[in-house]
């Protein structure tokens, strides 16, 4: 269970350039629930889930993890509970260590490494086993250097590992987004198989509308730094994409102009 | 070249393969240009050769001063940590107060170790000529370091360490703590290059205040010709390609300084090493340059 108690996040504290990404944020995400997060460019969606992993340190409010506070946990520390995707497909893995390398840092994550060899066989035969379920032949090329892959394998290298180590928590950030659509769709069927094998509590940060009423059981809106809508249940059942929109041109009407309308109509 | 000369230049070319591994360690590993190193390969070789002219067991005394070396890459690495100093002005700092505290704990600009016992004493014993077994001793030693770096770097940790200077959030986001990484980093690479300077000073015989200028430099050299040599993901290949480079940089200065007929000084050497490492440095990049214009000019 994640749970955030009026979390704050402000940038540049004291300057010019204050920014108040995050303005009281209170949510509460049970156990193997599946949320997905939309908003406008800048709405605080990264921060959000950055403060929950613990890069970014909040500046008022609480987080806990199943009743345990980790307000004040380093980000190295959370990772026990969390694992995460990152938007960008070159920031989730080392591009120049190998790909069995990269996979055994994560196979490694959460726990204290050690003077024993990062590699042997054993390892080898588990992620070549993983690296066949993507189907784009990686599993033969546990040697190569991560930076020769394309930016899709790389993606899919990234989710594998992030499932190599049982966790309770993922963290999604538009993980598809930097992908073409056959290679986004692929990605995002071995998410879902991923999430529902393991059981996690997922937050999954996407612009597209599809993306959010198709995956999950929970979409949740956030606007300047603050959570306007929480769908879940029959309601969400009910809504279509242009529901959504909808209610983002709302938030407009409320608030300030939105910067680009493209990104609402992404499918 | 003469036996004699040649013998010469393998014993130092296996020394600055010490040298070079820690220098690969900072700048290839963890992407973090230390300049510390022209100070503790002075401060290795000072401290252990002070320590064995007040009658220090040499072994203990090599200890000591390697140690003292790690210390010193643990100060750059804690002036850039905690100050955000940039790491190359932080190891600037570091090396300059280097100087002072050098010549301090030598007392004077150098001390000499002619008459003294070395980590060689107990293997006169063996009657094997004093220059074969210099070369012998060394490059044990940096053979022993280079598989000792390897397995290290291919240890758990180890791994960490190349994430680390490959992609910090990375490396956090799977619980990597970061900075533990770099002054682990810094302290080993700084610790080989000290034990550099601790077996300089007993196989030349001396220690001297001056003796670490340009240490960065010939380290450099010996990573990028060893890198040119081989191109391989192996670890192990790739360190004791610095060793290998080491020795080849060594073979090819002193071969441009006998050939007379280049008119070479000795203290050309600060120069011409300069030269060479701009060189390989600019090389890779005009090459792609051209090859990028090429690929322009058959497309046109
Ligand atoms: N490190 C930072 N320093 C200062 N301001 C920041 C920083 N990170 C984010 N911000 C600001 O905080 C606000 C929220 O940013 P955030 O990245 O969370 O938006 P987002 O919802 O993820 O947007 P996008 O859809 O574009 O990814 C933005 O106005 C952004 O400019
Ligand atoms: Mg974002």
């Amino acid at each position: 269970m994640i749970r955030c108690e009026n979390l704050h996040v402000t940038f540049n504290h004291g300057l010019p350039t204050e920014k108040l990404a995050l303005r009281g944020v209170d949510l509460t995400i049970p156990s193997g629930e599946f949320v997905t997060v939309i908003g406008s460019n800048g709405a605080g969606k990264s921060t959000l889930l950055n403060t929950i992993a613990g890069d970014i340190e909040s500046t008022r409010g609480k987080i806990l993890f199943s009743d345990r506070d980790v307000t004040n946990l380093p980000a190295t520390k959370r990772t026990k509970d969390i694992a995460r995707v990152f938007q960008d497909p070159l920031a989730g893995t080392c591009g120049n260590l190998t790909v069995e390398e990269n996979m055994a840092l994560a196979y490694g994550r959460g726990k204290r490494s050690n003077l024993s060899l990062a590699l042997n066989d054993n390892l080898r035969k588990i992620f070549k086993e993983q690296l066949s379920r993507l189907n784009l032949g990686l599993e033969n090329r546990l040697g190569a250097e991560m930076g020769l892959l394309s930016g899709g394998q790389r993606q899919s290298v990234s989710l594998l590992m992030s499932a190599l180590q049982p966790s309770s928590i993922l963290l999604l950030d538009e993980h598809t987004a930097a992908l073409d659509p056959k290679t986004a769709a692929l990605i995002m069927d071995i998410s879902s198989q991923i999430i529902e094998e393991k059981q996690l509590t997922v937050m999954m940060v996407t612009h597209s509308m599809r993306q959010a009423l198709d995956h999950g059981s929970r979409t949740i809106m956030l606007h300047e730094g603050k959570i306007i809508f929480d769908l879940s249940g029959d309601q969400r059942a009910g809504y279509e994409v242009k529901d959504l929109l909808q209610l983002f041109a709302q938030a407009r009407n409320d608030g300030e102009e939105l910067d680009d309308d493209k990104l609402l109509l992404g499918e | 070249m003469s036996l004699y000369a040649f013998l010469g230049t393998l014993e130092i070319g296996f020394i600055y393969g010490l040298v070079a591994m820690g220098v690969y360690l900072t700048f290839r590993i963890l992407d973090f240009p230390d300049l510390t190193v022209d100070g503790s390969f002075t401060l290795g070789a000072a401290v252990t050769a002070t320590l064995i002219v007040i009658g220090y067991n040499p072994y203990l005394a090599t200890l000591l001063g390697t140690l003292a070396a790690a210390c010193a890459g643990i100060v750059t690495a804690w002036l850039n940590l905690r100050f955000n100093i940039l790491h190359l002005l932080a190891s600037i700092l570091t090396m300059t107060a280097l100087y002072t505290i050098n010549l301090r704990v030598m007392g004077k600009p150098n001390v000499a170790l002619i008459m003294e016992p070395t980590m060689l004493t107990p293997f006169e014993a063996l009657g094997i000529p004093a220059m074969y077994m210099k070369v012998i001793f060394v490059a044990f030693c940096a053979v022993i370091g280079g598989l000792l770096v390897a397995w290290f770097l291919n240890t758990q940790y180890g791994l960490a360490m190349r994430a680390v200077g490959s992609n910090k959030r990375m490396a956090q986001a799977n619980g990597i703590v970061v900075n533990e990484k770099v002054y682990v980093g810094l302290a080993l690479s700084n610790g080989l290059v000290g034990l550099a300077g601790a077996l300089f000073a007993q196989t030349n015989g001396f220690a001297d205040s001056t003796m670490g200028i340009g240490t960065i430099v010939v380290g450099l050299a010996a990573v990028i010709i060893g890198e040119s040599l081989f191109s391989t993901r192996s670890i192990l290949v790739i360190v004791m390609s610095c060793i290998i480079g080491s020795i080849l940089y060594r073979v090819a200065v002193s071969m441009a300084l006998n050939a007379d007929f280049l008119g070479f000084q000795a203290s050309d050497l600060n120069l011409l090493t300069a030269v060479l490492v701009a060189l390989a440095l600019v090389f890779p990049k005009l090459r792609r340059e051209w090859k990028a214009k090429k690929a322009k000019g058959e497309r046109v």
